[in-house]
């Protein structure tokens, strides 16, 4: 279904929401540096910012997450899950290759044995709103990586800025769900026009140049490759990349507390990490950044592929974005093909 | 030109084998950013690079490389944190080669890309100007209105103890003065600065950028990862969040050269240097010293002598 | 939906030092609901998270076997923070454990064939639940030949002495149980076990190998076991990583695309040529 929201009704389409959801939408934190989160108010909204620092994924898949409480009453001990999500919530303004990641993520967290129902619970009671990319950035490569400036699989409903309104399509059965909304008119043909325009520039300039496509079986002939000796030198070690990484999904299990009571909490990990494989007699499967770094690049492009048949990375760009060294994902995925730069 | 002078320095010390690896700046595949680059054969220096975007302390990487014998681009700031290195006993003497570059003061990427609406897709330096262009814009602007604050106040610009200099020494006038965002932040209430400090922590999102940049911070075992004591937790209650940044700082103390990596690593834009300068700032009142300009004094912290001042022992 | 992070409330119902070096503890722990008694079934090789509120979990091969109703036994190395408090607890206190969790031996593989165990050390555990699981009356006629090479570095070292002691008498069972170093009580054998495999010099015709045991003892009983032409798809061995999670979701304890807690622990080393060495 094709509808309309004019931009002097998307206050009050947004205070809807927060009267019957719980509503997640991109804030502005300082200038130039914004999250997802939980919203009380429709100004509190910032689209400024193309995409915010720390990805969709959070929503899903929290950086802190308590997963049980437990309590010591004399012998007894109580153990609390803390696995349900109380109020349905609506995630706004998520751009097409963080909801991409969350399908992603999906494949790993839902599995045929085991299923997390933290992420479950929580991606089946939310509503995702997708928002198009009128101007992808240069570090943008959704296409090469499978989706594109103006995706609609996996959002519920899908808005696209046309300028003085935003063009809206209701996609699945949650998405149906608004058609009754009062500030939801139909779509005009000049809208669909416009669409069509913006997603045919949007395309061609995020292009088609990183090959990304055949890079599991280039990279099952590089297992011992001199490439790893070299593409790790600059990486410090650090975090960014896998916690701003949209379908980076390691995770750390710590207790919190002591013997009477406290919490097991789950938190964001990354394979970068020296201690991440350190087992307590010392030894490191993984002792140096070249081991990690190989790690974390072969199991975006060799080893996800293998177990779910697409790649672990969605063309965001977050990584090379902030990246304190500047360490360019799309500089070793040309080294892996026949396009290698002259330097790493 | 300093950029041609580097590429000379590094072919001849690798062509001598004076030493086995160089690190230095070379082009980023973004506008305004550059990249680390590892170079061990002369053929290969022409991938080095200088411009106001070298922003990174290199010395850092000394830990990752200390098996080899190293040649290091340094400006002021960073060969203060190599001396402060050498101070530590981290590497043997003779063992790091300091290229050491006068800084000419590093540009504040962010600030030039606030300044424009819409991305920079290209940018060069000339002169005194940078000159950006984007989609709908193409602007030139003045590079002393975009310096970082920490080079604003630098009074170090030349690299003490370098191996050889490359370029004049340039003078040493300081646009601000020393100290400024400590004495900035002195100027607030306790109320006030308990707020500022809230507010930038509230941001953190654990990912230790400030800690792997810094070149001092080098422990095998991080006070973060430490669980027997646990000192700290890895979630994110504000009172972590507000130790980890305040202990950090403290292990800083009479160690830092201002270098300003780890505010420029932090991808939530957490002020952090205000704190580290205002600990620099008492080291210089208490001890008289600054890190890294003198090769022989160990940093005040490390040592004690029997008439050390004890005025702050309350 | 089942949450698979929640831990089985168990009691230790036991708790005895099994080294004279103190370092390893043998937990039999009893299940408080009988319900999870009832749903728990496992397969020798599996593997738990056994869980101690307020300071973590930790992964460890169930020690017991299948066969042996009513409790699970763990015999744990004290190493880090969770493992001394598993060597600290006293009997009669709860304590969680999730699971079963990992592959298993391939039983189904050894049927009609013979079995060659080799361990060593504490990486006996989930071979004492695979020996004790081959030695009872259902399964035993099901294998020929069962040869055990059991080492340790010195005799209080052994784990299971008892136990070990009751299986030298048996006849359905070849065990040659070998320390490095002897003392003036020992009469056993001494030897390390590379050499002890070439001594026994089992057959590989018709045998499936399975061996445990510390990084260095397997790099140089496995040159042994290549003389004797063992196939590199009839040699299983179980590996150790670190986890947590447990059930393939943490990203933690990968080789290449398997998961040493979800595809493994148990892997032949055919499978294990194939991934990469970060292990």
């Amino acid at each position: 279904m094709k509808l309309r929201l004019e931009k002097k009704d998307f206050r009050s389409f947004l205070q809807g929401l927060i009267e019957t959801y719980d509503l997640f939408a991109p804030v502005q934190l300082v200038e130039g540096v914004s999250v997802f989160r939980k919203i009380d108010r429709p100004e509190e909204v910032d689209l400024t910012h193309p995409n915010p620092q720390k990805p969709a994924k959070d929503l899903f898949f929290p950086q802190s997450e308590v997963m049980l409480r437990y309590e010591k009453a004399g012998e007894q001990t109580s153990v609390i899950p803390v696995d349900e999500v109380k109020r349905e919530r609506v995630l706004f303004g998520a751009r097409p290759c963080d909801i991409e990641a969350i399908s992603t993520l999906e494949k790993v967290f839902v599995g045929k044995e085991y299923t997390d129902v933290y992420f479950l619970e929580k991606r089946k009671k939310t509503t995702i709103i997708g928002l198009g990319c009128n101007h992808p950035l240069s570090t943008c490569f959704c296409s090469s990586a499978g989706g594109d400036p103006f995706l609609r699989a996996g959002s519920d409903l899908f808005f696209i800025d046309l300028g003085e309104a935003y063009f809206v399509e209701l996609l699945t059965e949650k998405g149906m769900a608004f058609q009754k909304n009062p500030f939801l008119k139909e779509a005009n043909p000049k809208d669909l026009v416009l669409v069509k325009e913006l997603e045919e520039k949007a395309f061609e300039k995020v292009g088609f140049s990183i090959p990304i496509g055949g890079i599991e079986k280039r990279l099952d002939l590089m297992a011992e490759s001199a490439f790893w000796d070299r593409v790790h030198e600059g990486c410090i070690g650090c975090r960014i990349c896998t916690y701003l990484c949209p379908t980076c999904h390691c995770f750390d299990i710590v207790d919190e507390g002591d013997s009477q009571r406290g919490q097991r909490v789950r938190n964001w990990d990354s394979c970068l990490s020296p201690l991440y494989s350190l087992e307590t007699s010392g030894h490191n499967p993984r002792p140096t950044g070249r081991e990690r770094t190989r790690q974390r690049l072969m199991h975006k492009f060799n080893y996800f592929p293998k177990s779910f048949n697409q790649v672990a990375c969605v063309g965001c760009g977050r990584c090379i974005l902030y990246c304190p060294i500047h360490f360019d994902i799309r500089k070793a995925i040309l080294w892996t093909s026949s396009k290698r730069p002259k330097a790493f | 030109m300093i950029q041609q002078k580097i590429r000379d320095i590094a072919k001849d010390l690798l062509a001598k084998k004076t030493v086995d690896l160089i690190i230095g700046f070379g082009e980023g595949t973004l506008p305004l950013r550059v990249t680390p680059r590892f170079i061990r054969s002369p053929e290969k220096v022409d991938r080095l690079i200088w411009n106001s975007f070298c922003e990174n302390n290199l010395a850092t990487y000394f830990h990752k490389f200390s098996r080899f014998k190293l040649g290091l681009v340094v400006k002021g700031c960073d060969a203060r944190s190599v001396t402060a290195l050498s101070l530590e006993k981290r590497f043997q003497p003779g063992q790091v080669f300091m290229i050491g570059v006068p800084c000419q003061r590093m540009v504040d990427r962010r600030k030039v890309s606030r300044a424009v609406k819409g991305e920079i897709l290209q940018a060069r330096e000339e002169g005194d100007l940078i000159y950006v262009k984007g989609d709908e814009f193409e602007v030139s602007l003045k590079r002393d209105d975009f310096l970082y604050s920490s080079c604003q106040a630098c009074t170090h610009r030349n690299p003490t103890h370098a191996d050889v200099m490359v370029g004049d020494p340039v003078e040493e006038s300081p646009l601000k003065e020393s100290y400024h965002e400590a004495k900035e932040f002195e100027k607030m209430s306790p109320e006030e600065r308990w707020r500022f400090f809230e507010k930038e922590t509230s941001r953190c999102i654990r990912c230790y950028a400030c800690r792997e940049v810094c070149p001092m911070c080098y422990c095998s075992e991080c006070f973060v990862d430490s669980s027997n004591p646990k000192w700290i937790e890895k979630s994110f209650s504000p009172s972590d969040l507000q130790f980890y940044h305040i202990v950090r700082a403290y292990h800083q103390t009479g160690r830092c050269s201002g270098c300003g990596a780890c505010e420029r690593a932090c991808p939530m834009e957490i002020r952090l240097t205000y704190l580290t300068q205002k600990l620099n700032q008492d080291v210089k009142d208490l001890f008289d010293f600054e890190t890294g300009l003198d090769s022989e004094v160990p940093p005040p912290l490390s040592t004690f002598e029997i008439d050390d001042k004890q005025e702050f022992i309350k | 939906m089942k949450n698979p992070y929640l831990p089985i409330p168990m009691r230790v119902k036991k708790a005895t030092i099994e080294t004279t070096d103190r370092m390893l503890r043998t937990l039999e722990l009893s299940f408080l609901n009988e319900e999870d008694g009832k749903n728990f079934s496992f397969v020798p090789g599996q593997f738990c998270e056994l869980s101690i509120l307020g300071k973590g979990e930790a992964p460890f091969g169930i020690a017991s076997s299948p066969t042996e109703n009513g409790s699970l036994r763990f015999t744990i190395n004290k190493a880090g923070l969770v493992t001394t408090a598993l060597h600290q607890i006293e009997e009669g206190s709860e304590i969680g454990i999730r699971g079963p969790l990992g592959n298993g031996y391939p039983i189904e593989l050894f049927k009609g064939k013979n079995v060659l165990v080799i361990g060593g050390g504490f990486a006996f555990t989930t071979l004492r639940s695979l020996i004790v699981y081959l030695l009872h009356p259902e399964n035993r006629p099901k294998v020929k030949g069962i040869t055990v090479i059991y080492g340790a570095r010195m005799p209080g070292l052994l784990l299971y002495k008892e136990e070990l002691a009751t299986w030298q008498k048996r006849r359905d069972l070849n065990l040659v149980v070998t320390v490095d170093w002897g003392d003036m009580d020992w009469k056993g054998k001494v030897g390390l076990v590379p050499n002890v495999l070439e001594e026994v010099a089992p057959s590989s015709k018709d045998t499936y190998a399975v061996i445990c045991g510390p990084p260095i003892m397997i790099k140089f009983t496995f040159p042994k076991l290549m003389a004797l032409r063992f196939p590199y798809d009839r040699i299983f061995t179980s590996l150790e990583r670190r986890m947590k999670c447990g059930i393939g979701k943490c990203g933690r304890c990968n080789i290449g695309h398997l998961y040493v807690c979800k595809d493994g622990p148990v892997f032949s080393y055919a499978e294990l040529e194939k991934l990469p060495k970060d292990y």
